[in-house]
């Protein structure tokens, strides 16, 4: 099978803008700070939110080829940037290069404010708020397939995913994938109402835990056939070796209690990989607070790795830069390309009050060996689960 | 490995398709009727695709039942599938509050859930893939599902489009599109051994022709240039099919149009991806011969669909 690795990185959350200001954050973790979404006509009881730093994300373009676009596309924007200058690719091949980006809601929030009243256009053209994908491709120059996907918060896995099965197909040659959210009030709204969040803040694994807390973010990485990759001599930060595609087709937002499906999803990938559980090294895993969610990634992760899972390390990263809906899986992605690079984890912040349903490993020291091969774990409202399996470079 | 996915089943939910003559004195789509009972708080479009699923399940001829679940697959496309949706829900927290939300509908804000409400309804354990790209997500949703079924993925696919009506309150309301087309996927191979029908083939190929470039000097150059390397890719080579250009008013569509010359038959095209969906459904029953169909969107997406009809 065709080899597909990435070689380039994009990270825009909570912590700041860019992928140094990612890392520095995660290798100095401090319990994040909820502030409340500024929003007044956003009526809902809990509006604890992770929003970008001040000055993170430039107030421009607001249009593009006269499209309106807000926040979201400007973040998708700035990693997807990002990433392919990091991945040293100053021209693209504009015919073999394509992009794809995941998403939940995408620019909702320019509407939502049009609808608020506020800076309605004149124009009655059609405003298709799911047009990232389109902006980023024009900006960046290339001119292969743009695709906007959802797929919720595990959009950035598929849209992954989608993208090495595209260079394994011969569509592309190059991928710029990745997932992307800001604020939506209709979003934050929903999550309200189904009580997916939390009061205080996103506690995955502790007893206490009843929810987890949204924040912003997009998450980027450039994905290269390996042979021309190593070809120009670019820097591979790993190989994704394996994607394991699974959907629940049970519930409109909650896992199967069984897990099935996200196993299945887990040992797609370890097959498709040709690798054997006993050879992960780390986990990044969907961990998002709730109750259900991390109860049963905790007995899928048994079921799939055994009673070794009790010392396999995990990296919690939701609990540090909270929920990024369809960009999480795309900034855990990130993390775990990071992890493998250095060749160590990053320190999680301390499971308070470790849930004794969940006796799972969050290492808080920092040092822990990353190993060679990481797996990301990506579920989603809908049921879609994704798992992906990143292999380093050798040391 | 699906070597050579083959459509075997084909639902169309439009009110072309189901009241040409505007008859129903209570609209066009009648879920009770359609649906049976329990799908009231769907989103139109969901109950659209769901209708469209069940006649192209009933087109193949086939049951579902002798595919194992986590073979089945699903991707579709929609642009405004859960806009009313959202601009009711956003009304509603504006003037009221998000406990006033209906907890049946409300997860539905996410735009996937158009797509897994039907893989809920018939165990499409697969995969579930929601694609949004204006104008060519339905073709994309194609083009994903095939090369998905190809890669081993599965080896059953629902794939398609499906919209409903803009909110109110967005730009172009009054053009919005409305209703589904389901297509089923099949094993070529494996439909041959149970003696199905097979409709034909559909293979897709998108590109970007940004809208700068499109409006620029060189733009139908640049036009020439990715129809060519996507008819190759397409493998219809020299050929050259009956073109459908599925599109609107505006620079892009212009552009690709004045690149293919005389001949492509110009659809208008509403604000959506139904169109170019729905120009593929009804060529897979109808046409005797290949055609191309192409769908544009102003943002510079450009899909371009190969239909080969199975021989009549």
């Amino acid at each position: 099978m065709t080899e597909v690795v990435i070689t380039g990185l994009g990270a825009l959350c909570h912590l700041g803008a860019g992928v140094d200001s990612f890392w520095k954050g995660l290798l100095d973790p401090a319990p994040p700070v909820a502030t409340q979404a500024p929003d007044p006509l956003a009526h809902v009881p809990i509006s604890n939110f992770y929003f970008l730093p001040e000055g993170a994300l430039p107030p421009w373009p607001t249009a593009v080829d006269g499209l309106a676009v807000g926040d979201a596309t400007r973040a998708a924007l700035s990693v997807t940037r990002e990433a392919v200058a990091d991945a040293g690719l100053g021209t693209l091949d504009v015919g073999r290069t394509s992009v794809l980006l995941g998403t939940s809601i995408a620019d909702a929030y320019v509407i939502e404010r049009w609808r608020a009243g506020e800076g309605v256009p004149a124009d009655d053209s059609w405003t298709p708020v799911f047009s990232t994908a389109s902006v980023v491709a024009g900006h960046l120059g290339a001119r292969g397939a743009a695709s906007t996907l959802s797929n919720a918060c595990s959009g950035s896995g598929y849209s992954m995913a989608v993208g090495a099965d595209m260079i394994r197909a011969g569509e592309a040659d190059t991928v710029v994938a990745g997932g992307f959210e800001t604020y939506s009030r209709v979003a934050h709204a929903a999550f309200n109402q189904v009580g997916a969040l939390d009061t205080a803040s996103c506690r995955p694994f502790d007893a206490t835990r009843g929810g987890t807390v949204l924040g912003e973010g997009a998450g980027a990485v450039v994905l290269e056939r390996a042979e021309s990759a190593r070809a120009r001599g670019a820097r591979v930060y790993a190989t994704l070796t394996g994607t394991g595609w699974s959907c629940e087709a049970y519930h409109a937002t909650g896992l199967d209690p069984d897990g099935t499906e996200i196993v299945r999803a887990m040992r797609e990938a370890l097959r498709e990989a040709d690798t054997a559980p006993d050879d992960v090294d780390f986990v990044v895993p969907h961990a998002t607070g709730t109750r259900l969610n991390d109860l049963v990634e905790t007995r899928a992760l048994y079921e799939v790795f055994g009673e070794r899972t009790r010392r396999l390390p995990l990296y919690s990263l939701k609990a540090l830069i909270g929920h990024t809906g369809g960009a999480s899986g795309g900034l855990a992605t990130v993390a775990a390309a990071l992890f493998l690079h250095h060749g160590h984890l990053a320190p999680n912040l301390p499971v308070a009050t470790p849930d004794p349903d969940c006796p799972v490993h969050v290492p808080v020291s920092g040092g822990t060996p990353a190993g060679r091969t990481a797996m990301v774990n990506s579920y989603a409202f809908g049921g879609n689960n994704m798992s992906l399996l990143l292999r380093g470079e050798p040391r | 490995m699906t070597a050579d996915p083959v459509v075997t089943g084909i639902g169309v939910v439009t009110e072309a398709a189901l009241d040409p003559g505007c008859e129903r004195r209570k609209g066009w789509f009648d879920h009770r009727a359609e649906l049976g009972r329990g799908y009231k708080y769907l989103p139109r479009a969901s109950q659209y695709l769901l209708a469209a699923t069940a006649r192209a399940l009933a087109d193949t001829g086939a049951r579902l039942a002798g595919v194992p679940e986590h073979h089945r697959a699903i991707t579709v496309g929609t642009n405004n599938g859960v806009s009313e949706l959202q601009g009711e829900f956003d009304r509603t927290v504006i003037e009221g509050d998000s406990t006033l939300l209906s907890p049946a509908t409300v997860p539905y804000f996410s735009v996937n859930l158009v797509g897994s409400r039907v893989a809920m309804e018939h165990s499409l354990k697969g995969f579930s893939l929601g694609v949004h790209s204006p104008r060519v997500a339905g073709l994309e949703a194609v083009q994903h599902g095939v090369r998905a079924l190809r890669a081993g993925r599965a080896r059953w696919l629902l794939t398609g489009a499906a919209e409903s009506p803009l909110d109110r309150s967005e730009p172009g309301a009054g053009d919005g599109e409305d209703g589904a087309v389901a297509l089923v996927v099949e094993e070529a191979g494996e439909v041959a051994a149970r003696g199905g029908r097979v409709h034909g083939r559909v293979r897709v190929h998108s590109f970007l022709l940004p809208p700068p470039v499109a409006g620029s000097p060189g733009g139908r150059e640049r036009a020439e240039r990715l129809l060519a390397t996507a008819f190759t890719a397409l493998g219809v080579g020299g050929r050259r099919p009956q073109v459908w250009l599925v599109g609107g008013d505006d620079a892009v569509t212009g552009t690709v149009g004045a690149a293919l010359g005389e001949g492509a038959i110009e659809v208008p095209a509403g604000a959506g991806c139904l169109g170019p969906a729905v120009r593929v459904a009804e060529l897979l029953r109808e046409a005797f011969t290949e055609q191309l169909v192409i769908g544009v969107a102003a943002q510079g997406n450009v899909s371009v669909a190969h239909v080969v009809p199975t021989p009549r």
